[in-house]
């Protein structure tokens, strides 16, 4: 084997410039198609990231009514025994967040708006999403406080303040009113454009005071210790749980739009991967083609003196896989070094494109995704477009006339 | 037994559109030890015949036989095992592997036949260093001499330690001087080795050499001359006059049914 690899590796480099030309053509190939992929699945990344942080988290655990209607009355009760459960249920669980949330209406003395109400707390909340960093007046309230913190986007709405005082109104579990006055003592300035212009941050024990429902939440957000752990703690919960009437979602079964639209949103650049893929393989194609109607005589004295065509197709295919080798590997290192430089320096956005994504309640940012996948589903492809292309000379192998092939 | 036999051996090509007879009837038997000339003009046939000897085309009639075994109803697959294992090919332009060393194309036909790996390199050592290129065995092809690169193709043949030695106008490429140095070493290995050696060939130099040739005329057997003085009938469609060669020292004349006579 290790002649007819040293063969093979030879006869690529009988011709330098024209096995460079190819190698460099998949090296452009799989840099272009890196790049473009890592573009937008950055962002896409960033826009989950935001989403499972400040909202879903990556598990979370719920009545089993809670999902169709987003009620009260379809809270749950959460105290330490059943924070204890969830964390003995799986090792892989680093915290757990408890969280209610209701639709109330937000007043200043002249207007009212709809609100998100989001009882939390605070200690954790910023242990999972560094909530605190995200304040950009006033301060952050503590746990047993009976005051607001206002998004940002909600707070110019009402134009309303730090220091000035919100009204709240709505209604209860299992229909008690609800209403009371706070103290805005900070404003906070959420990623997502949603949540910036909607919510109402509170202490879970005023929340939970407010909204008649003294130990009940509506939402427990589980953190894994890394993300891998996922799926199987939702498992794990759904399972332990299964007699209480509580359910385990992953982030990925609570945002399903979301993701399609991302899948869509890659449609795109996947057919234009496969558009520069295929002319790539053209480029390449012209370069086997070459070598091999080049090298019939060759071939055919390689058959006269003893050599199988399967040990010839052999070489030729490890010919083949060397180019798409040294390029693909080219590639995915090149592309790695770059992505990897933009990951930790995103671009930062300038004039009116930045001004756009602001709007929209993210950063500035051109964020680039660093996802293994992207670098090594590019040697799949490369391999792909390897195989198709080692047909050509694999036919003309099978089917070479000795005689003919050593006359040409 | 006979090493090589055909027996009315015909190759017509375009048998169905403007129908080119190549071979007709040929039956001739090569017995080991010769070293065998087959000679003729352009077109003749000499060179078909060595390809259907060499089991690398098929008769339109008649057999080859290599030691007994009949090639002709052979599968593709077990021709090219047939041939590593019993015949030895050089060719008029080397054809050597252009990235392999001297020592690796010798070697390669070897290792085709699964043999050890140390035996292997030793005996293409032998081998390199018997056609004196013992000092150029890491040379590529491009690095050599035509000359040099025939003695390698010479080695590579007798690599695979084969029966025969089929060797399609070797000196065709070469320099007069190149030509008999490679002619000493395969007359060397005929006497020393008996390794046999079977030549189409047009240049006189090899012809006054060769110790039998057969001539080839519009595909048949024009004669057969032996140079150890016994001749064989060998036109077996009973063509008319035709002019042998002989010996080095003159031009024999075949009879009518194509006995050529040692001048």
């Amino acid at each position: 084997m290790l002649t007819y690899i040293k063969l093979a590796w030879r006869n690529i480099w009988r011709n330098k410039r024209r096995t460079l030309i190819t190698a460099s053509a998949i090296v452009f190939a799989v840099l272009a198609a890196v790049f473009m992929q890592s573009m937008n699945r950055g962002s896409h990344e960033m826009i989950l990231d935001n989403m499972v942080r400040f909202s879903t988290g990556y598990v979370q655990l719920q009545d089993y009514r809670y999902d169709d209607e987003s009620s009260l009355d379809n809270s749950f009760f959460f105290d330490g025994s059943v924070k204890d459960r969830v964390m003995e249920a799986d090792p892989n669980i680093d915290m757990v967040l408890p969280r209610i949330e209701t639709f109330m209406l937000a007043a200043n003395d002249a207007a009212t708006r709809g609100s998100i109400l989001l009882g939390i707390d605070p200690e954790k909340e910023h242990r999972f999403n560094e909530l605190r960093n995200r304040l950009t007046e006033g301060r952050f309230f503590e746990k047993d406080e009976s005051s607001v913190m206002l998004a940002k986007g909600l707070a110019e709405r009402l134009q309303l303040s730090v220091g000035d005082t919100l009204v709240l109104m709505g209604r209860g579990r299992f229909g008690m009113t609800a209403s009371g006055l706070y103290e805005i003592v900070g404003l906070v300035e959420f990623p997502l454009r949603d949540l910036n212009n909607q919510v109402v941050l509170i202490p879970l024990p005023e929340a939970q005071f407010l909204l008649s429902a003294d130990d009940y939440i509506t939402s427990l957000l589980i953190a894994p210790g890394h993300e891998r752990h996922t799926e199987s703690i939702a498992r794990t919960l759904n399972e332990t749980f299964a007699d209480d009437e509580l359910v385990a979602y992953t982030w990925a079964e609570l945002l399903p739009e979301l993701l399609e639209l991302f899948e869509f949103d890659l449609a795109v650049p996947k057919l234009l991967t496969v558009v520069l893929y295929i002319v790539i393989g053209f480029g390449f194609f012209g370069t086997i083609l070459t070598m091999t109607m080049e090298r019939l005589r060759e071939f055919g004295v390689l058959l006269s003196v003893g050599m199988k065509r399967g040990k010839l197709a052999l070489v030729v295919f490890l010919e083949t896989l060397f180019i798409s080798l040294i390029g693909v590997l080219s590639g995915v290192v090149i592309s790695w070094l770059i992505i990897f430089y933009f990951h930790r320096n995103p671009v930062e956005l300038t004039g009116d494109a930045a001004q756009a994504v602001i709007d929209m309640g993210w950063d500035p940012v051109l964020p680039m995704s660093f996802a293994a996948d992207q670098f090594y589903t590019q040697g799949f492809f490369v391999f792909a477009v390897a195989m198709i292309v080692f047909l050509f000379p694999l036919v003309k192998i099978v089917t070479l006339n000795i005689l003919e092939a050593a006359r040409s | 037994m006979a090493l090589v036999r055909t027996e009315k051996l015909s190759k017509v090509y375009n048998p169905d559109t403007v129908p080119v007879h190549a071979l007709r009837d040929v039956s001739i038997t090569i017995e080991p030890g010769e070293f065998t000339s087959i000679v003729g003009p352009s077109g003749s046939g000499k060179t078909t015949l060595l390809n259907m000897i060499g089991g690398l085309d098929k008769p339109s009639s008649g057999k080859v036989f290599i030691n007994g075994t009949d090639l002709t109803g052979m599968k593709d697959s077990k021709l090219i095992d047939f041939r590593l294992q019993n015949i030895g090919f050089v060719f008029q332009h080397y054809n050597l592997i252009p990235v392999f060393t001297a020592r690796e194309n010798v070697s390669f036909i070897m290792l085709l036949q699964k043999r050890d790996k140390k035996e292997m390199l030793r005996r293409a050592d032998e081998l390199l260093e018997s056609v004196g290129l013992g000092d150029r065995k890491d040379a590529r092809p491009k690095e050599m001499s035509g000359g040099q690169q025939q003695r390698v193709a010479v080695a590579r043949a007798l690599a695979s330690e084969p029966k025969f030695i089929l060797a399609d106008e070797p000196t065709a490429n070469l320099d007069s001087t190149a030509a008999m140095n490679l002619l000493d070493i395969m007359l060397r290995m005929n006497k020393e080795q008996n390794v046999t050696f079977v030549f189409s060939t047009h240049d006189q130099r090899v012809i006054d050499r060769a110790r039998r040739v057969i001539t080839m005329v519009d595909g048949a057997v024009d004669s057969d001359e032996r140079r150890d003085g016994t001749n064989e009938s060998g036109d077996s469609t009973g063509k008319g006059n035709s002019t042998g060669t002989g010996t080095s020292t003159g031009t024999g004349t075949g009879n009518g049914n194509g006995n050529a006579q040692k001048s």
